[in-house]
């Protein structure tokens, strides 16, 4: 067989040229994009962004290493609050987006360490009450504006040259990109192999010198430091958070995020983000979608109710859930590879 | 002294006593095999060794050091390696991974190293890279080759047994547990169980202990028995005359070893 | 003072008692958290108050139909959901509850959500049964109470004197010598799904007048009532009931002597505090997988 080989190809980025041309055609679009689309399109790309960097780092915690959280939304609410509160201050951007991330990786070190020895169904419950019982806290903070919320200050991206809204977008494209490249690297390596481990067994893992106990703490710490992340920007994207913003529900979309985009897979949540944040958005005004907005609003006039359209998000969300979890565990992530596999036969 | 030693230990779960005073010593570099009927509390032995439990009396040493009660991340640095009865592979991972996670104890990247490993001469690369050679070598040695970049869960039972093997020999360990190594195994797959036990011990110089049902494996690699039943010790010494001792033919009443 | 503070906890603790059950239920019959069982009660809620208020029902069958129909919200679940789960797995049926979930509250807001409903109940908020200097019982405490009593003297019936609680205990206790000996394991299952619905449905029916009658009334009283199962143990039905009344008072006590405002946040610190001591639960065996 091939012993001579080097073995770097097997921990590289791009398993092979075309996934190289491919992502940096990818990149180039993006960089592009500005000067083609309107201001909102960017502005559905960076929630798009938003969304990815916390689906690849809950999917570290859920897909890779196997545990659970139900309140991730107080984690994008700590960084969203953290990072606002840091900017009001006079932080300048990167060090406090880095400060606010790194104090929810460090909130989220401290909910990992109860987590760990929980077993079977606590370490949900636990979460759970975690998300709702951080929202009710910082709707208590006066610090934090209490119930009616605080304003993020804009950011200084006048030296750019470029308007702010593009600017922003860049902001937002760049620390995704970044972040994705840090999720493949960090799963390939001896710590991502680690997370797999203890998701498959843990008690091979502990037997094998894997400290269980820490590797589940660093994949809570380094799940919350991404949401924090993607809080911090969160905050700047609105322009103004509230409590409410970051609800029990939103908890349970990004779950629904990583399952329809896959598990364990950083292409999954790139996929399960971009598609629920459309879906999200369709659903909004769903009723101006042709054809189909016509069927919704005449059943809604006979059997439900018009003015409560926008539910029906809710309504299709769980579907997504549950139509994943029945017939495709994989999500859309196990989708790509079945057609892959499918094109790559097709010759013949 | 003994290489590793094991001073009266004692378990029980709930109201079933499952070890009991229970001591041996090793040797460095012998082939130890225990034996006993299902249920003996044999595979409670390993469990209390690599630290999986805690034992309730007793205490249990390597190359000296009091190693009881130690978590079994730290006994696996310690130099201990072990099978289980029924595979515990990480499933959804290569057969490459798992042996890659043998290595894992050996490897010491940082996370902030690992972010430059994209970089060929990063240290986090060439530490990488060198630990698949090594995983390598385990695959030559095992002929595990054609299997390499598949799944575990898609791989058949023997391969995984030989899979799991290959995972424990990766730690580099002082000693090896194998728990019933050759169960479910066909002729021909346990003779070739049989052979790498023995290569191991001979090649790489490490200390076996094994647990087996198959008599004609016990007689063919063991150096040492010991006879367990009802969690008591009730024979020790050479295979042989273990194997003809009194109590250990009414143990197995009713459940004849297999002599084939 | 005192008196009222132990009213009020025996009330909540009633409340976060039954929705505990309701958990506990599913829980010893399939190891699954149900997320779902808020918004089944929750549904049925609303189910009460058509009956009542837009069919005019009287209230004893409009609470009949409510059961009726709360229990088959359960074992529909069971039978059109879990039970067709690919590769089974806790992470799965999680996320299964989750959606049924977030499908139930769609739905409801849907049909429902745009305007919120008062709900007029034969036992109200306002209407005091009994006055004393020191302590007063609204009709909607009392009927709390009667009812959670009902419900719990039901359950023990049920569980313990009927054939079909000893065949919930022995498909819990070994599914394969259940199915061996002759039980539908299956169905029991569903059944059990549906009596666990019918149990929050009567909490749902308790919380509504107390809050308002909207798609998420029980989001917080769900988390009162898991705090409660973990501070009794999940698997134990006695003890979840213990866990209901313990957090009620704990909670009533909190708010009366410390914060008011951070009242609701009890119920998770008490989630931490147990799994801290002891991660299994406070009655809940560890449990070691044998390898
Ligand atoms: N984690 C555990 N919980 C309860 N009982 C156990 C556990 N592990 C082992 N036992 C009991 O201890 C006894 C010995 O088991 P074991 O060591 O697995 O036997 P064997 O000799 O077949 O490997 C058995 O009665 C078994 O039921
Ligand atoms: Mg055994």
């Amino acid at each position: 067989m091939k012993l001579k080989r080097g073995y770097f190809e097997d921990i590289r980025i791009f398993r092979n040229r075309a996934s190289r041309f491919w992502t940096f055609l990818f990149i180039l679009v993006l960089a592009l994009l500005p000067f083609f689309i309107k201001a909102y399109y960017l502005s559905v790309i960076n929630l798009m962004a938003l969304n990815v960097i916390v689906a690849l780092g809950l999917n570290v915690l859920v897909g890779n290493t196997g545990q659970i959280s139900l309140g991730h939304a107080g984690f994008v609410a700590i960084g969203a609050y953290s990072g606002a509160l840091l900017m009001q201050l006079g932080l300048p951007f990167v060090p406090a987006l880095l400060l606010a991330a790194l104090l929810t990786a460090l909130i989220g070190a401290f909910l990992g360490i109860p987590s760990l020895r929980l077993e079977g169904p606590y370490l949900s419950i636990v979460t759970l009450g975690f998300g709702l019982a951080v929202m009710v806290i910082i709707g208590r903070m006066d610090v934090f504006g209490g119930r009616t919320g605080m304003s993020v200050p804009k950011l200084k991206l006048g030296w750019t040259g470029l308007p702010y809204d593009t600017a922003l977008y860049y902001v937002f494209t760049i620390t995704t990109v970044v972040l994705v490249i840090i999720t493949i690297i960090l799963l390939k390596s001896r710590i991502g192999r680690a997370f797999q481990a203890i998701r498959d067994s843990d008690i091979a893992a502990s037997v094998i010198g894997i400290n269980v106990s820490h590797y589940k703490t660093f994949s809570f710490a380094i799940s919350a430091f991404y949401a924090g992340i993607a809080g911090c920007l969160w905050g700047l994207y609105l322009q103004f958070v509230t409590p409410g913003t970051f609800s029990f529900m939103m908890s349970i979309i990004f779950l629904a995020t990583i399952v329809l985009g896959g598990l364990g897979s950083v292409t999954g949540s790139v996929l399960g983000a971009i598609v629920m944040t459309y879906l999200g958005l369709q659903l909004e005004n769903i009723v101006g979608v042709p054809v189909l907005g016509d069927v919704i609003v005449a059943f809604s006039d006979s059997l439900m109710n018009t003015s409560g359209i926008a539910n029906i998000k809710w309504v299709l969300t769980g579907l997504i859930l549950i139509g994943v979890i029945l017939f495709e565990p994989m999500g859309l992530n196990g989708l790509w590879l079945r057609v892959k596999r499918y094109w790559r036969l097709w010759p013949f | 002294m003994s290489l590793f030693s094991l001073n009266h230990i004692s378990k029980s779960f709930g109201g079933v006593q499952a070890l009991s005073d229970l001591s041996f010593e090793l040797e460095e570099g012998e082939i130890f095999s225990v034996i006993g009927p299902n249920g003996a509390g044999k595979s409670t032995i390993f469990n209390c060794i690599s630290g999986l439990y805690t034992p309730d009396e007793g205490s249990i040493q390597l190359a000296e050091k009091e190693i009881t009660g130690w978590a079994p991340h730290r006994i696996a640095r310690a130099g201990i390696a072990r099978t289980f009865q029924n595979l515990e592979l990480f499933r959804y991972l290569t057969a490459v991974d798992n042996l890659l996670l043998g290595r894992h104890i050996h490897m010491q990247a940082s996370l902030l190293r690992i972010l430059a490993m994209p970089f060929r001469r990063s240290r986090a690369a060439r530490e990488e890279i060198a630990h698949r050679h090594k995983v390598e070598e385990i695959i030559e040695f095992l002929e595990l080759e054609a299997y390499r970049d598949r799944p575990v869960f898609a791989l058949p039972y023997g391969i995984q047994k030989l899979l799991e093997l290959g995972r424990a020999l990766a730690l580099e360990p002082k000693i090896l547990l194998l728990d019933e190594p050759a169960a479910g195994l066909n002729n021909e797959e346990r003779q070739d169980m049989i052979f790498w036990i023995k290569d191991i011990r001979d090649q790489l110089g490490v200390t076996v202990i094994v647990i087996e049902h198959n008599m004609e494996l016990v007689k063919d690699i063991s150096d040492r028995v010991l006879a367990l039943n009802f969690g008591r010790m009730i024979a020790t010494g050479q295979v042989l005359e273990v194997l003809e001792h009194e109590e250990v033919r009414k143990a197995y009443l009713g459940e004849i070893p297999e002599t084939t | 003072m005192i008196s009222q503070l132990l009213v009020n906890a025996l009330v909540a603790g009633s409340i976060y008692a039954l929705i505990a059950l309701s958990m506990s239920i599913i829980y010893k019959a399939s190891e699954i958290p149900n997320f779902a069982q808020g918004e089944m009660a929750m549904f049925s809620t609303y189910i009460t108050f058509i009956l009542l208020s837009v069919l005019g029902w009287p209230f004893l069958y409009a609470l009949a139909g409510t059961l009726v129909f709360a229990f088959c919200l359960g074992f529909l679940f069971e039978f059109i959901f879990i039970r067709r789960a690919k590769e089974p797995n806790l992470l799965g049926f999680i996320i299964i509850t989750l959606g049924f979930q977030m499908v139930l509250y769609g739905l409801a807001g849907w049909k429902w959500g745009s305007d919120q409903r008062t709900f007029s109940l034969p036992f109200s908020e306002s209407e005091v049964v009994f006055q004393t200097e020191s302590v007063v019982l609204t009709e909607h405490n009392l009927a709390s109470i009667v009812l959670a009593i009902l419900v719990m003297a039901g359950l023990y019936l049920l569980l313990e004197h009927t054939n079909l609680g000893l065949a919930m205990k022995a498909s819990q206790q070994n599914v394969r010598a259940a199915k061996f000996n002759g039980i539908p394991t299956n169905r029991i299952l569903g059944i059990s799904f549906g009596i666990s619905s019918i149990v929050g449905a009567i909490a749902g029916v308790l919380v509504a007048p107390i809050s308002t009658l909207d798609p998420s009334m029980m989001w917080d009283p769900l988390l009162k009532g898991f705090a409660a199962a973990v501070l009794g143990g999940m698997k134990s039905l006695h003890g979840v009931v213990i866990g209901g009344l313990l957090l009620g008072l704990v909670e009533n006590l909190f708010g009366f002597y410390i914060s008011l405002e951070f009242k609701s946040i009890v119920a998770f610190a008490i989630i931490m505090l147990v799994l801290f001591i002891k991660p299994s639960g406070l009655f809940d065996k560890h449990y070691v997988r044998k390898v």
